[in-house]
Formats: C-alpha cells, sequence, structure tokens
C-alpha cells in the first residue's frame, strides 16, 4: 500500500488535491455554462415545458433595442473603469511614503474594499439625491440646483460608474501597494547612480518592475467592468426607463421578471462571448511569459 | 397517539424478516391508498411573505391556536415580500409547502394554467364562502372552479392630509378641472400637487390605469390587460392627452424617477406635497400619531358618462397543488378565514375584508374604503397584476419614461404594441 503510494505520490497527490475544486468549478462553472448556452435556443418561462426556436432569441435580442442601450452602458463601463488602475497607481505612490499617520491614512483609502457594494451603492444613491443628498447642499452653497443625476438618461450610467469606482480604485490601490514593497531596492539604487529621478525613476525603473501587478489590476477591472451588476440593481434597478441598464442586469431582469429564461440566456450567451475575448487575451499574456522562461 | 400505535407495529412487524417484508408492503400500499390517515405526526408548513410586523403575530397566534385545537404541527417560514415573488416558481414545482400567500387574478392564473394551486372549489362548497364573498369570487376563480381564498382588498384612490386642505381651505378635487385647479393653488402655496415617485415604476402604471378607466372605462380597460387591444389603438389617444397636459402643467413631482413610494408619502407627511395616488398603505409614510389626518378621495371623475370603476387589488392565499397535507391545509384555511380571524388579520394592513360578515373595523382608512366600495360599479386590480408578467415589465417602463418624456409617446406606444404582438402571439 504504502509502497503504491510512494509509486504513484508525485501526480496522485496533485489530483487529490485538485479533483474537489475541479468538480466544482466543472459543475458550477463549465456545466452551468455549457447549460446556459443550451437553453438560449429555447422558448422557456423557467417552470413549464421547454420549447426548440432554434436562434429566435438572438433574433429578437439583436432587434431589441434594449440591447444596444445595454451594450452601450457596458462600454462606458469599461472605458471609466479604464481610470481605476491609474488612478490607483497614484495614490499607491502617494501614500507608500515613510510618514508618521500615513499607516492611518492608508487605511481610511481602503475603507471601500471592506464596504459590501451594496451599500457603496445606497450611500451613492444618498449623494445624488436631488432633495436631501449631499451633492445638491454642495450645489446649493453656490446657489445652484444641483441635476437629478439617477433621473437623467444619459448621465445615470456615469453616476453609476463613478460609485462603482470607488472601491475598484482601492482595489488597484491595494494591489499596486503590495507591488511597491517588492521593488528591488539594487535597481532602484543603480537607478539613483545613474542619474534617474523623479519621473524617469517612475517611469523606466519602477513601472517595469510592476508590470506583473498592473497586468493583473487591468484584467480584474476589465472582467469587474464587464459583470457589473450590484450596483445598478442597488442604485436605479436599471432606470430610468432601462436606460442605465448593463447586460448583466438586462438578463437578470428578463429571466426573473419577465419569466424569458430562453431570451435571459440569450443575453448571457452575448456576454459570455464578449468576456471570452478579454479572457482568452488574459490567458495568452499570462501564458506568454511562462513559456519564455520555460 | 397515531404514532405510538405506529411505532409499536413497527416492533411487532420485525420480529421475522419475511414478516416485516409483508408488513412493509402493506404499510406502502396502504400509504398509497389513504396517505392522510397513515402520516405519522402531522405536520403544516406555510411560507408567508408578509412584511409587517403586527401581521405575522396575528398569523402566528392564529397558527398556534390552530396547532393546539387539532394535534397538527404548523411551521411559518416568512420570506422577504420581493424575494419571495421570484422564489415562489421555483418552490411550487420542489418543495412546496402546504400553504402559500400570493396574488389573486392573473397573477394566480399563470400558476393555475400550469397546475400548480390545488382546485379548492370544495372548500368554497363546504363553508360556503361564495355566500359571504360575493363577486370578490371571480378574482379566484378559473373556468368556473377556485384556486385560493381572496385577503385584504386594497382599494386605490387619491390622498391628502385634512389639516393642510383646511388650512387652505382646498376641496378635494371630484373632478379632473377640480384637479388641475388644485395644481396651480397647490403650486402657489410652494406645494408639489401630487406626490410620485417612480423609482420602482409601479406608480406611474397606476395613474395609468386610473385615467383609462375613468376615459375608456372597465372593458376596454381589461381587453387591453388581456392582450386584446392594441396599444396604438385610438381608443387610448385621449388618455394620453390628457395624462400629457397634467404633465405639461407640473403636477407631478419634479424628478420623480429618483425616489420610490416611500419618499413621495413621505412628502405629503411633511405637508410638501398636497396629494398622492395610493391605496390604504400609505399610512406607513406617516408618523403614527398623524395617520389620523389623512383623508381619501376617489380618482377625480374625467368623463362623466363613464361609471365608477376602480383598481382593488386583493392579495390571496393558496394551497399548493404539490403540497403534501391538503386536508390539514383545508381545515387551517377554514379556520384563518372565520370572520374575527380574517378581520384581526387584515386589521393591521388597513385593507378592506372580502367577507361581508367581518366584524366593523375601528381603522377610519378601512372604513372609508369600505364606504367608498359601495359606489363602485367595477374593478380591475392594478397594470402589473392584470397582464402578463412580461407584457408589465415593458409596460412599467414605458409609463415611467412617458412621464419624463412625453413627447416620445408614439415611440413608446410603437414598443409596447411590438411586446404585445410577441407575448400574445397576434
Amino acid at each position: 500500500m504504502s509502497h503504491l503510494w510512494r509509486r504513484h505520490r508525485h501526480w496522485l497527490a496533485p489530483t487529490l488535491f485538485i479533483l474537489p475544486g475541479a468538480l466544482l468549478f466543472g459543475v458550477v462553472i463549465i456545466l452551468a455554462s455549457i447549460e446556459t448556452i443550451w437553453v438560449s435556443f429555447f422558448d422557456w418561462d423557467g417552470v413549464g415545458p421547454m420549447q426548440w426556436v432554434g436562434l429566435a432569441n438572438y433574433e429578437q435580442l439583436f432587434a431589441d433595442p434594449q440591447f444596444y442601450v445595454s451594450l452601450k452602458n457596458n462600454v462606458i463601463w469599461l472605458a471609466m473603469f479604464m481610470l481605476a488602475p491609474p488612478l490607483g497607481l497614484a495614490l499607491a505612490l502617494l501614500l507608500n511614503q515613510a510618514i508618521a499617520g500615513m499607516k492611518f491614512l492608508k487605511s481610511l483609502f481602503f475603507v471601500p474594499l471592506v464596504l459590501a457594494s451594496v451599500t457603496v451603492g445606497v450611500v451613492f444613491t444618498w449623494v445624488y439625491d436631488p432633495t436631501f443628498g449631499l451633492l445638491s447642499l454642495i450645489y446649493g452653497w453656490f446657489g445652484a440646483t444641483a441635476p437629478a443625476l439617477l433621473s437623467d438618461e444619459h448621465l445615470v450610467s456615469f453616476a453609476v460608474v463613478i460609485a462603482a469606482l470607488w472601491p475598484q480604485v482601492a482595489f488597484c490601490l491595494v494591489l499596486f501597494l503590495a507591488g511597491l514593497n517588492n521593488l528591488n531596492e539594487d535597481l532602484i539604487g543603480a537607478g539613483r547612480v545613474d542619474g534617474a529621478r523623479g519621473f524617469a525613476m517612475l517611469l523606466h525603473v519602477v513601472l517595469p518592475q510592476l508590470r506583473e501587478v498592473s497586468f493583473i489590476a487591468l484584467a480584474v477591472t476589465i472582467i469587474g467592468a464587464l459583470r457589473s451588476f450590484d450596483m445598478v440593481a442597488v442604485m436605479t434597478s436599471g432606470g430610468p426607463f432601462g436606460s442605465s441598464t448593463v447586460l448583466a442586469y438586462q438578463m437578470y431582469e428578463q429571466s426573473i421578471f419577465s419569466y424569458r429564461f430562453g431570451y435571459g440566456a440569450a443575453i448571457a450567451t452575448v456576454l459570455f462571448a464578449v468576456m471570452a475575448v478579454f479572457i482568452a487575451w488574459y490567458l495568452r499574456t499570462l501564458l506568454r511569459p511562462e513559456q519564455e522562461t520555460a | 397517539m397515531q404514532r405510538n400505535t405506529d411505532s409499536m407495529a413497527g416492533v411487532a412487524l420485525a420480529t421475522t424478516r419475511r414478516r416485516f417484508m409483508i408488513g412493509t408492503g402493506a404499510v406502502l400500499a396502504g400509504g398509497l391508498l389513504a396517505r392522510p390517515a397513515i402520516a405519522q405526526a402531522r405536520e403544516l408548513t406555510i411560507i408567508s411573505n408578509i412584511g409587517n410586523a403586527d401581521q405575522r403575530t396575528v398569523l402566528q397566534r392564529l397558527a398556534d391556536e390552530y396547532a393546539k385545537a387539532s394535534g397538527v404541527a404548523v411551521t411559518i417560514n416568512n420570506m422577504d415580500h420581493e424575494a419571495h415573488k421570484t422564489a415562489i416558481r421555483s418552490y411550487l414545482v420542489v418543495g412546496a409547502p402546504d400553504i402559500c400567500f400570493w396574488f389573486s387574478g392573473n397573477r394566480m392564473k399563470a400558476f393555475v394554467k400550469r397546475g400548480l394551486f390545488d382546485d379548492i372549489s370544495d372548500l368554497y362548497e363546504r363553508e360556503g364562502y361564495k355566500d359571504v364573498l360575493g363577486a370578490t369570487t371571480g378574482a379566484l376563480t378559473v373556468d368556473d372552479r377556485q384556486y385560493g381564498l381572496p385577503l385584504g382588498g386594497l382599494l386605490w384612490g387619491m390622498f391628502y392630509r385634512k389639516d393642510v386642505f383646511e388650512e387652505k381651505g382646498w376641496t378635494a378635487p371630484a373632478t379632473i378641472e377640480d384637479l388641475l385647479k388644485l395644481g396651480e393653488q397647490a403650486r402657489s402655496a410652494g406645494m408639489v400637487p401630487v406626490s410620485m415617485g417612480t423609482k420602482e415604476m409601479w406608480p406611474a402604471a397606476g395613474w395609468f390605469d386610473h385615467m383609462n378607466l375613468r376615459i375608456g372605462g372597465l372593458e376596454k380597460h381589461l381587453a387591453l390587460m388581456d392582450g386584446k387591444l392594441p396599444y396604438t389603438d385610438a381608443s387610448l389617444k385621449p388618455v394620453f392627452d390628457k395624462w400629457e397636459e397634467l404633465i405639461r402643467a407640473d403636477l407631478f413631482t419634479p424628478n420623480h424617477t429618483s425616489s420610490g413610494w416611500e419618499q413621495a408619502a413621505a412628502a405629503l407627511a411633511q405637508k410638501k406635497a398636497a396629494m398622492m395616488d395610493l391605496a390604504g398603505f400609505i399610512k406607513y409614510g406617516f408618523p403614527p400619531d398623524e395617520v389620523d389626518q389623512l383623508a381619501y378621495v376617489p380618482f377625480p371623475v374625467i368623463d362623466p358618462s363613464i361609471a365608477r370603476y376602480e383598481d382593488f387589488s386583493l392579495n390571496s392565499i393558496h394551497i399548493p397543488k404539490n403540497g403534501k397535507n391538503k386536508q390539514d391545509a383545508r381545515d387551517f384555511l377554514a379556520y384563518f378565514y372565520k370572520p374575527e380571524n380574517l378581520a384581526a388579520f387584515l386589521e393591521a394592513e388597513s385593507a378592506v375584508p372580502p367577507r361581508n360578515d367581518c366584524p366593523p373595523s375601528k381603522d377610519p382608512l378601512i372604513n372609508a374604503a369600505v364606504e367608498s366600495m359601495k359606489t363602485v360599479v367595477g374593478t380591475a386590480q392594478y397594470y402589473d397584476r392584470d397582464t402578463d408578467p412580461d407584457m408589465a415589465q415593458e409596460g412599467l417602463k414605458g409609463f415611467q419614461e412617458f412621464m419624463v418624456k412625453p413627447e416620445r409617446r408614439d415611440q413608446i406606444l410603437e414598443r409596447l404594441e411590438g411586446t404585445r404582438k410577441r407575448i400574445f402571439k397576434e
């Protein structure tokens, strides 16, 4: 028995360790994804019998004006979320200094990361409230009337993204702070000897060492922007009249409130396809350096 | 008692394996033939969607009383009201309770059509409910069979503060012209004429309902709800014309999509708004000591030739088809539905009792609604209860959009018409 174990453990042990995770991932993620794609070819209310409709759900989706509103909002999310990594880096550089009280300041910047995103959403809804919100108070001091951001179909998405950016910037900040702690002192010293300082130091010595951290920050931010759902649900429920809906929320709304599971699955499949592009890029970049070193 | 005899039979049967097998077979066969009689401890599970603490207390008390009298163990599982709306669809199929709360009318019909609610016409017969419920029975009837019992009814209409109206010397508007005039007076007093919060969208659809019932009448309204009338039909034009006139007259709260109905009700309570279109539950938006200032008046008349039709939404209670203990469920409903028990349960939410033999209420809002119901000729329930849920979702969005951008009327109605065609397969 022990002989058998010794002979095979080089592959048996890792397999056993991976098995529970792989099994869970297989059932919850892979199988569920395949089933979602399968369901998208049916007309199904979630309870009754399923009826095969082929590509009809997709045809309806591409003719649905709401779909393009959602898609446009996803692009707004994606574009504005790109601000998170540079802002996070800027804050990290600012906070990464040995000054008294800096630890306390840092912890203040981490606060949004600790809050549940629902809490962040509710707080920002209050800030934006046109009658008693902080924003309207600030405008009031200057004798102006604050715009009702969550009621304006053109501004609402930006207002929601700003709320979502707050924790996202904090997340990037943490990543970059960790990265800054792992900088190679020798390289910085060598750079200093060569006369690099200030911006040149940042650009040519510090940033190249943060390459991997930046990559992770960027990838997580992209995925976070695409799967945005909770903020929209909490702050606007996709409103006013669907103008802040994103694909993930539209999928939820169609499946749960309109009893259209097939249609919802079709939206999910399209979202999956969009994400797959970014995931492919992520995996390619992730695997490439390993191949180089191998 | 039942439990003891069962376990003793088990001991005796286990003496030989052969006899045990025979015994098990007999028990199983017996179980198939007469399941309720052989069930061990009798249990009853209820899923409730009640958010109101007072009402929960009453339900728990009734359950305890029933359990004590019948020896049936009753369990109540409370769920969040909104979460329950989605959960019910899975639990009716898998893991159904013996009793659940829901909404009558079209929302009930959706489950009846899929065979998920039990036919309780026998209970109606046994307890003679049709005599005490009258026309209300219709909301629980599909193809002449009854599938649930009506709970409290919510009568929709306009609410205002008596003290404010007295102080300003205003009278409650009887016609739409009165309402427009009141609008001017309220605005010049620095108040919002009609408090509106459409964040959850349904208040806009309610306003549509009430205008359509006043202009088009009940029959046309129900045809629209059943998908038989196009949204682009000419008969809807005067409704949207009038509605647009009200919007352009700044009758409603500005930026109403930012606030929910609670905030809108609070504006009325704080004397920032003159009136609001809601049902008796508006009192939750008021401080308890100011509730007695609330007064009800029916939605103003627009076309005097149209009889008085109102939205009267009925919540309901049902026995799921896949529940285990249908006999005890019926007995519990009969107990729960006794006039005094039902009245105690409904008192907590200011809802109109569906039975005509309930003891009179002390709540002035209930009594006002009961009194007002006497002149109502016919009722609908509410937009998102009357029409298909998929249609309702698009409709709610469309009405909210219309209230903000009335100039997009044609675009919105075209879109709703497209949705109607898709859903009702024309």
